[in-house]
């Protein structure tokens, strides 16, 4: 059953809508009247204590980006794969992977996770491919009908999870007819044990990574694509030189090789985010038409409900100074995890706060 | 015998914590305030001069007097330690950190608040709890401790009283606001002169008790942006041996004031004001070690030779 709205042609006229992304503090701001450092900003699922930036020589601003730097040794050791290319930010990569695809195969029929971070979808679309959504429960069935399947692990904003033998064998089944699978790792630091990454990587598997989320180091622009060495080549060649900035580089191959942070922020990052569940569940149970046989699901990073009145909710912690994400159409809320103490007894107030007043207007 | 009078100091210190009724530096504080409210006027220069001399007629006679004691070799041994507990605060530390810890373990927020903002000049309301009170058991560690101890060592009980009177003089001169920054010129940069050596000893005690590598890496690397030339390298180390991110905006008395991060890692938290308090019980036990030994060679040598 093919989708007429995302036909080649219709796209090729009609523009493709643009995504929009969390990081509204200012509007909210403005439209709540409450000032700038009073908000909890939780609407982000980027680490509040990333990785603290050293003082940065002068002479790394003044020099031309250099390939055969460090950056790409410390990825390695850090991913456990040599098959990668930097980029910056798996954005590039995100923008580049469909180009990459209709030159060499042409338009092809892709599939993407929903609910899902919007730029995958987008770029399939504008680069001409016929674009699916598929949700999770659909793809055992649904994966003959299509050449690529682009998912994330875990699920932006659904913290939905895909077990590494599923993934294998979907691998498998798009590889045989020259397809791909790409998994889109970006909250998957906290559980690298669960990475496809593999030291040599198979065809038709394509995995990126970023600095962006458990780093805390979004603004930095850096990431990297897993793949086989054609891909790789053409990744390169698309990219060019200088995309990464030289300071860029030099700070996230600190950021990899420290590997006493990184432990330390698994244990403070999962330790953390129980604390939300606990927060949340306890919250949110009273409230009317809320999390029974729904629910509640979490990555390292942020923890997604999906309850009946989400907007509303959304609203009333915004009056309390506390900015969370709404999605739309999955009626759900996601929470980042909170920095500091202060937040976190922000928070706590404020869902009181909020939902006591939910369940007067309920009932 | 420095050691000797060292330990009986910081144990009548943890014994008898402050004083509870009269605290002699409450009555050198008022003191200071008569004399600022009578010299600090005129042109800069003229306010410069009159902080130089107000500092000189507040600091001078106690420190004198205490001098002149030392001579007969009984009070010396009576006196010193007194004078020592006397400057320092390292029970009162804790004495004032434990209110808040067991407010916030009671979810008592106001109260914990209301207790942080008094033992900082930092805006009540918007304060963050945690961060606070960490890094005033840091900093508090060498003006209210290491400082003393450094200079009791050097120049006796009148080094350690000089110290004390000088910090408190700084605490409530040493501002940059338009009534102080000439006035207060003189306290401040004898605080920061005085303070030199003993905060980076207490740097370097604060990272062999803690995260040793890291403490030493914050200290090199974020030291330097801090604008106090002590604060820097205490907090720095300090907030590295804890392996923790303080620092950061912070508002004082109304206006938001850029500070830089020190230390990495997480937040503060509640059990972070124990761990802090136990760093510092540890620094100073290392420093009470290393002097006696110190010590112990110095005799040693002393016979042999």
């Amino acid at each position: 059953m093919d989708n007429p709205d995302f036909s080649a042609q219709a796209l090729r006229q009609a523009q493709v809508q643009m995504p929009e992304h969390g990081g509204r503090l200012r509007r909210a701001v403005a439209e709540y009247g409450i000032p700038l450092e009073r908000w909890v900003d939780l609407s982000t699922g980027i680490n509040p204590c990333g990785w603290t930036i050293p003082l940065i020589d002068n002479q790394t601003f003044m020099r031309l980006p250099e390939n055969d730097d460090e950056l790409e040794a410390a990825a390695a050791e850090y991913y456990g794969s040599s098959d990668l290319v930097p980029v910056a930010g798996s954005q590039e990569a995100i923008r580049e992977l469909p180009r990459i695809r209709q030159q060499l195969f042409g338009e092809s029929r892709v599939g993407v996770i929903a609910p899902g971070y919007e730029e995958h979808r987008y770029h399939w679309q504008l680069n001409g491919h016929q674009v699916e959504r598929l949700a999770a429960e659909q793809i055992e069935t649904e994966l003959h009908r299509f050449d690529c399947l682009v998912l994330i692990n875990p699920c932006n904003p659904s913290a939905v999870r895909f077990d590494q033998a599923t993934l294998a064998r979907w691998h498998q089944q798009l590889a045989a007819r020259g397809g791909w699978l790409v998994i889109d790792e970006a909250f998957l630091d906290t559980e690298p044990q669960q990475s496809m990454i593999q030291p040599q990587m198979p065809s038709g598997l394509i995995v990126l990574r970023s600095l962006g989320k458990f780093f805390g180091l979004a603004g930095l622009r850096v990431g990297f694509l897993f793949a086989d060495a054609e891909i790789r080549q053409m990744l390169s060649r698309a990219i060019g030189h200088w995309s990464i900035a030289t300071p860029s580089r030099w700070l996230a191959t600190r950021a990899l090789w420290d590997t006493s942070w990184q432990q330390e922020a698994r244990t403070w990052l999962e330790s953390s985010r129980q604390r939300l569940v606990r927060l949340l569940e306890e919250a949110l149970e009273d409230l009317p038409g809320s999390l029974q046989g729904r629910g509640l699901a979490s990555t390292g990073l942020f923890v997604t409900v999906q309850i009946d009145d989400a907007a509303e909710l959304a609203h009333r912690l915004a009056q309390q100074g506390i900015l969370v994400r709404y999605f739309e159409p999955y009626s759900s809320l996601r929470f980042g995890l909170p920095g500091n103490e202060h937040e976190w007894r922000h928070l706590a107030r404020s869902l009181t706060e909020a939902t006591a007043a939910e369940s007067q207007i309920q009932v | 015998m420095t050691a000797l009078l060292l330990w009986v100091g910081v144990l009548i210190d943890l014994w008898l914590g402050e004083p509870r009724r009269w605290h002699p530096l409450v009555g050198f504080g008022r003191c200071a305030d008569w004399l600022e409210q009578r010299l600090n006027k005129g042109s800069d220069f003229r306010r410069r001069i009159s902080g130089l001399l107000a500092l000189l007629l507040l600091v001078a006679p106690p420190v004198l007097i205490c001098a002149w004691l030392m001579q007969w070799p009984l009070l010396q041994w009576l006196l010193s330690p007194l004078v020592l507990w006397f400057t320092l605060g390292f029970k009162s530390l804790g004495d004032h950190i434990e209110p808040i810890r067991r407010a916030l373990e009671q979810g008592d927020e106001p109260e914990a608040r209301r207790r942080t903002a008094m033992i900082c000049s930092r805006d009540e309301a918007t304060l963050e709890i945690e961060r606070t009170a960490v890094e005033s058991v840091l900093e508090n560690g060498n003006d209210a401790v290491f400082g003393a101890l450094f200079w009791f060592c050097i120049f006796g009980a009148p080094g350690a009283l000089a110290f004390r009177l000088i910090n408190t003089l700084d605490a409530s001169w040493g501002y940059r606001s338009e009534r102080f920054l000439y006035f207060g010129w003189a306290a401040a940069r004898l605080d920061d002169l005085a303070g030199f050596l003993p905060a980076r000893l207490t740097a370097l005690s604060y990272a062999l008790c803690g995260q040793t590598r890291r403490a030493l890496r914050c200290w090199r690397l974020q030291a330097p942006q801090h604008d106090s030339p002590n604060g820097g390298p205490v907090m720095a180390a300090g907030a590295g041996a804890l392996g923790l991110k303080l620092g950061g905006p912070t508002r004082y008395r109304g206006t938001l004031v850029k500070k830089p991060i020190l230390g990495e890692g997480r937040a503060a938290a509640c059990e972070d004001l124990d761990r802090s308090l136990k760093l510092l019980r540890y620094s100073v036990l290392l420093w009470l070690v290393v002097i006696s030994l110190i010590q112990f060679v110095w005799i040693l040598a002393a016979g042999v030779f």
